[in-house]
């Protein structure tokens, strides 16, 4: 095991590991200041921030011998005997030094910056930098620059890292940021006619280690210091990018990238990263309403709104009629489903492993025979791969792979939505409760209708649609900041994620609904029923224990377990 | 069907695909394609850019970025018929370059890097031109001007016929 | 004068003499054709190795082994770069051996190529050397005319291309990999090492990049043997074992104030007076001297008692001087205000600055506004202190920057200080009589001049 000596302490290295000193010294506890270095990016070593003093210890004798000059940590590859030290006094002047040149053009943005308090340049000043200014000092502001659609440049708090150049030339393959002039003159800049537009603009951001880059849709929206961040997972499509999610007050203000090797690296792309404005729009369906014995839609109470959903549900299941009043007999003895069985559940690939399993687990502890039907996938373009080994998925949802295991387990059979759709024409269908979440027309005139004919449909939708009209009981559906549970991404990594946020007043949370419909007690656990999918899922049995933050590759199990 | 107008003619465009085969990456041609290009324009447009960048298989920006670099070709309109660099560095400063160029300058009314308003030259100050055996030096007209003063100064602007602000031309 | 024979100037004075007829009367090619009828690669190596020549590019690294770094089972293809960029204030050797003699340069290049295995060599040259450009094309044309480029060289089954890659007018396109960059169409600014060009150079391949003057030497070493070379200039100090000496001819560059400004050949190891006194016709104007610079800019200065300084590689160094360079001597007279010459030398380093490391762009910008501010009359002394502060951390020797640049601005300014601070802070006092003592930074003043 090769071994490398960080501040005289020793840390082990795996034989194939390729580190370099930034990254051994953080296993040591150490954090090497840099701007320029970013483990998805070329060393170019630019910056100057990372010196250190390097040398080799002798195996045998252990004797220290150290370079005489200062070497950039992120250049310097970590091997066995390697010595770093970062905290003598000439690593100290040399950061010293080089946070006081940066600083020396710097405009004075601090209060009308978006950066600050996530700021390398202003941490490293008070962690590395000098007390006193001693350039000669003349106070402006940043010149402005549009660059694109997504992004905004403040031209002068720039400090020449160029990571965001690299970024567009080596991870989106897309070449539209430069830098212009030489020496003291240079600055960003895109060519005219040609801005900076591609599927992972946003990106660059995050890369900008100042408030140079700016995001348009967040400049000025929310000082940094007063949101939580929440780890979760985006819902734009099967990729399942492992995010964060920023919020104050139930309030999200943005959607960044979180590092996973196993699926988004570093990255997301501008569509998931701002695909977020849904949760706020007023237009969402709220407050629970069902409909009276006159046909009215009225508002519901969740007080005995279960009570009402689990009653008609079971009267679903009888010949005759509801208690709902005005609607057709659910025909029953006209020969039944394929399944024969009276209820179905459409669950969306927007639930959680968690939430489908406590639904699918519900309907068939009313009706054993119902139907599990995956509810509609969305589906726009096709599949775009990046050169920096990242792609955006045609598939719009974030969980097919989760949904489809527990339906398969738990019925059987995988029926889509269309299967589903021809089957209920001949009426046999007595109740059925529909899952939305989806932030786009997800139903047509056309399919509305065909389900219309249901005596009880239990709705979940995010806004209306032209199911809405036809609904039995409509209840507000949720959005991925506000779940809990687990998606299963194309890769068939599963990550567990806790809600972000709160949904809106009169939305109960899935999770909850399904877990009291159940018959379970207390709060939902969504760790127990995991556990409980897990054990008796195949599919998911590696998702057995704790769930890294990195998610689970649940391949390992997926060539043993039952499939449709 | 118009036809977008372009910038590169025929010509240029043959002149500077007779690089290809000297460099394993069509990257490689950027200097030479950049220098072409301002043989024939006296600048380099933006819009010839984005052709360049078109011929060589790159972005826009990866040429621009080159370009700008140099600080060496004009890119709004073209420079003077003639273009003359006077040497700032420290053996023509020692010998008074930095004089003769002030001269020059306050005869025709221009900073360095601008162009007299007949169009027939753009006056630069240029770093060591690699002429310090005959300092002061003055690189114009693919000629390296020996042993510059500001007799010879004149002398080569009246040669030119350039007229300035504070002459009428005659 | 001297009564040393010309080597690399033996020709320059005949008419007509970057023509191949005149270069062949004089016996050009003969090398070439030894070295590729008789001689293997390794032994031209060989050759040049124990030759120890230095690079004349500044470095001063021994050129042999630099070739012996390529590794010798690489499928190829290999680089060979001609560093024709001499932009280093004060040089011009480079421009006087391309104009008058390229065949003589050329020849070395070939020869160079057969020992490296190159099977293509660029030169890069400067754009501000029009004449060196058409001189150097024309004898191109007449080396593939004549069978000494092309493919099958002289029978063999060696080939070269040679062509010329013209530069844009940037200082730093003379670092050999601020040069690669730039050939490879990109911004020049130079790559950090590892790796280092000869295992992944121009477009990732194994490179050789060398010198116009360096590669004249080769020639020389081949025609006439190392012994020859090492016949001329000073030896190896036997009690250091890191000197591998100062051999061979070299050309040094003399002008600012001198009575006979030009371009002299001497052995290495020529005192600096000696070069004014023998070469250079004195001080101009029947002054004396105040300082000079001893190998182009970068290397710094010396003072007037200094001059006894020998101009080979290890002498400079032993006077605070940052090394030989380019051997291109500047005078300065006893009427130059040490104070103009460092702003000049500031604002040259600024302008020049890639850009690409923080040290060395931030740190030649401020000491360019320092110095504007001085000159502007509103210098402090406190200004002295900052600017060594700068230019002892700026860097490759420090490890703060990428490449020498920053060693080359930092320099001039830690000798003009040290070795003239009383001149400095005379010239501060008397032109700031009522600032010169504060300490707290002041306005900035308004950026004065449209650099581009």
């Amino acid at each position: 095991m090769p071994t490398v000596t960080v501040d005289g302490q020793e840390i082990e290295l795996g034989d194939d590991e390729r580190l370099n000193g930034i990254q051994v010294a953080r296993r040591a506890g150490v954090e090497i200041p840099h701007y320029c270095w970013h483990a998805g990016l070329t060393v170019v070593a630019s910056c100057r921030m990372c010196l250190v003093e390097s040398g080799r210890k002798d195996r045998e004798s252990g004797e220290i011998s150290m370079i005489p000059k200062l070497v950039p940590a992120c250049q310097t590859p970590a091997a066995d005997g390697t010595v770093f030290v970062t905290n003598s006094e000439k690593v100290k002047s040399a950061r010293s030094m080089v946070e006081e040149d940066l600083l020396i053009r710097h405009p004075i943005d601090c209060p009308v910056c978006d950066k600050a308090g996530e700021c390398s340049l202003q941490d490293y000043h008070f962690q590395h930098g000098q007390g006193q200014r001693r350039a000669d000092i003349k106070p402006f502001t940043s010149r402005r620059r549009p660059m694109g659609d997504t992004v905004t440049l403040f031209v002068d708090r720039c400090v020449m890292c160029t990571r965001c150049v690299r970024f567009t030339r080596e991870i989106s393959g897309t070449s539209e940021l430069m830098v212009i002039n030489r020496g003291d003159h240079e600055e960003i800049d895109v060519f005219p006619g040609f801005p900076l537009d591609n599927k992972m603009s946003g990106n660059v951001v995050d890369l900008c280690p100042v408030g140079a880059l700016g995001d348009k849709d967040f400049l000025y929206s929310q000082r940094v210091w007063f949101m939580k961040q929440h780890d979760h997972v985006c819902a734009g499509c099967s990729t399942g990018c492992s995010i964060h999610v920023e919020e104050n007050h139930d309030h999200v203000y943005r959607l960044k990238p979180r590092e996973n090797p196993h699926i988004n690296h570093w990255w997301m792309c501008d569509e998931g990263r701002y695909g977020y404005k849904h949760i706020h729009d007023p237009g969402r369906v709220t407050q629970p309403t069902r409909r009276d014995e006159t046909g009215e839609m009225v508002s519901a109470d969740w007080s005995d709104l279960n009570q009402r959903i689990d009653s008609s549900l079971r009267s679903g299941l009888d010949n005759g009629g509801l208690d709902n009043g005005g609607l057709e007999n659910g025909g029953l003895d006209n020969g039944g489903l394929r399944d024969n069985g009276k209820l179905a559940a459409v669950l969306s690939p927007y639930l959680t492993v968690e939430e489908a399993y406590l639904l699918s687990d519900y309907i068939r502890g009313l009706d054993p025979d119902a139907a599990l039907v995956l509810g509609p996938i969305p589906i726009e373009g096709t599949d775009e791969t990046y050169p920096g080994n990242f792609t955006i998925r045609a598939e719009k949802c974030p969980n097919r792979n989760g949904v489809e295991a527990v339906i398969s387990a738990l019925s059987g059979r995988l029926l889509t939505f269309d299967e589903f759709l021809d089957q209920i024409s001949d009426g046999s269908c007595g109740g059925v409760w529909i899952t939305g979440g989806y932030k786009t027309d997800w139903i047509s005139d056309e399919q509305a209708m065909k389900l219309a004919k249901i005596p009880t449909i239990v709705l979940q939708e995010m806004f209306a649609s032209p199911l809405s009209d036809h609904a039995s009981y409509r209840l507000g559906a949720l959005t991925f900041a506000e779940r809990e549970g687990s998606y299963v991404n194309v890769g068939d990594r599963l990550q567990s994620f806790r809600w972000a946020i709160r949904p809106p007043a009169g939305v109960m949370p899935d999770g909850q609904l399904y877990w009291q419909l159940s018959g379970r007690a207390g709060m939902f656990q969504a760790a127990e029923v995991l556990a409980e999918v897990a054990d008796s899922i195949p599919y998911f049995h590696a998702a057995a224990g704790e769930i890294p933050d990195v998610g689970v590759d649940l391949k390992i199990t997926r060539l043993a377990s039952v499939e449709g | 069907m118009p036809t977008k107008a372009t910038v590169l003619t025929d010509e240029m465009i043959s002149e500077i695909e007779k690089y290809f085969n000297r460099y394993p990456s069509r990257q490689a041609v950027t200097l030479p394609a950049l220098h072409v290009v301002n043989e024939h324009l006296r600048h380099v447009p933006l819009q010839a850019v984005v052709e360049i960048a078109e011929l060589l298989e790159l972005a826009p920006a990866e040429v621009q970025d080159t370009l700008s670099f140099y600080g060496f070709f004009k890119q709004d309109k073209p420079h003077g018929e003639t273009r003359a660099w006077v040497c700032r560095s420290i053996s023509c400063a020692l010998r008074g370059g930095e004089e003769v160029l002030d001269h020059m300058c306050s005869r025709l009314g221009i900073q360095p890097g601008e162009t007299t308003a007949d169009g027939k030259l753009t006056l630069e100050f240029g770093e060591c031109l690699g002429g310090c055996d005959f300092a002061p030096c003055m690189l114009a007209g693919g000629d390296l001007h020996m042993d510059l003063d500001t007799a010879s100064a004149d002398a080569f602007l009246d040669d030119l016929g350039v007229t300035s602000e504070n002459q009428p031309p005659d | 004068m001297s009564d040393f024979e010309p080597v690399l100037l033996a020709n320059i004075d005949k008419p007509d003499s970057h023509t191949l007829r005149v270069y062949e009367s004089a016996g050009g090619y003969q090398g070439l054709k030894k070295v590729v009828k008789k001689m293997q690669p390794a032994d031209v190596t060989t050759e040049v190795k124990e030759s120890n020549l230095r690079g004349r590019g500044g470095a001063g690294f021994p050129t042999g082994l630099k070739w012996t770094f390529l590794p010798q089972d690489h499928p190829g293809p290999v680089y060979f770069c001609l560093n024709a960029d001499e932009s280093e204030p004060g040089t011009f050797n480079n421009r006087i051996l391309m104009e008058e003699d390229p065949h003589q340069v050329i020849e070395g290049v070939i020869i160079s190529c057969y020992a490296t295995r190159a099977t293509t060599a660029y030169i890069y040259l400067r754009y501000e050397y029009p004449k060196s450009y058409e001189r150097l094309e024309s004898a191109i044309k007449e080396c593939y005319d004549a069978g000494y480029l092309g493919k099958n060289i002289l029978g063999s089954d060696f080939s070269l291309d040679m062509c010329v890659h013209r530069g844009a007018a940037a200082y730093i396109c003379g670092e050999e990999t601020g040069l690669i960059e730039s050939l490879e169409g990109k911004r020049a600014w130079p790559r950090i090492k590892p790796p280092f060009p000869a295992i992944e150079g121009l477009f990732r391949k194994p490179t050789v990049v060398n010198n116009v003057e360096t590669a004249a030497c080769v020639k020389h070493i081949i025609d006439r043997g190392s012994d020859w070379f090492k016949s001329i200039g000073v030896a190896a100090d036997p009690d250091n074992p890191r000197d591998v000496g100062s051999y061979g001819p070299k050309l040094y560059c003399l002008s600012g104030h001198i009575e006979k400004p030009g371009c002299y050949e001497a052995p290495l190891g020529i005192t600096l007076q000696e070069l004014i006194d023998q070469y250079g016709g004195g001080v101009w104007k029947g002054r004396k001297a105040k300082a000079a610079i001893p190998g182009g800019i970068s290397m710094g200065l010396l003072t007037a008692e200094e001059f006894d300084c020998p101009l080979d590689f290890t002498g400079p160094g032993k006077y605070q001087c940052l090394g030989l360079g380019t051997a291109a001597v500047v005078v300065l007279d006893e009427t130059v205000s040490i104070v103009d010459f460092l702003h000049n030398s500031a604002r040259f380093f600024s302008h020049e600055s890639c850009g690409q490391c923080t040290p060395c762009r931030e740190g030649t910008s401020w000491a360019l506004k320092m110095l504007d501010r001085i000159k502007a009359g509103r210098g402090r002394l406190t200004d002295l202190d900052l600017l060594l502060e700068i230019s002892d951390s700026i860097g490759i020797m420090p490890g703060t920057t990428i490449c020498g640049l920053a060693d080359g601005a930092a320099w001039p300014m830690k000798n003009a200080i040290r070795k003239f601070r009383d001149e400095f802070t005379d010239y501060i006092k008397r032109t700031n009589p009522g600032g010169y003592a504060q300490t707290s930074p002041a306005q900035a003043m308004e950026i004065l001049s449209g650099a581009h």
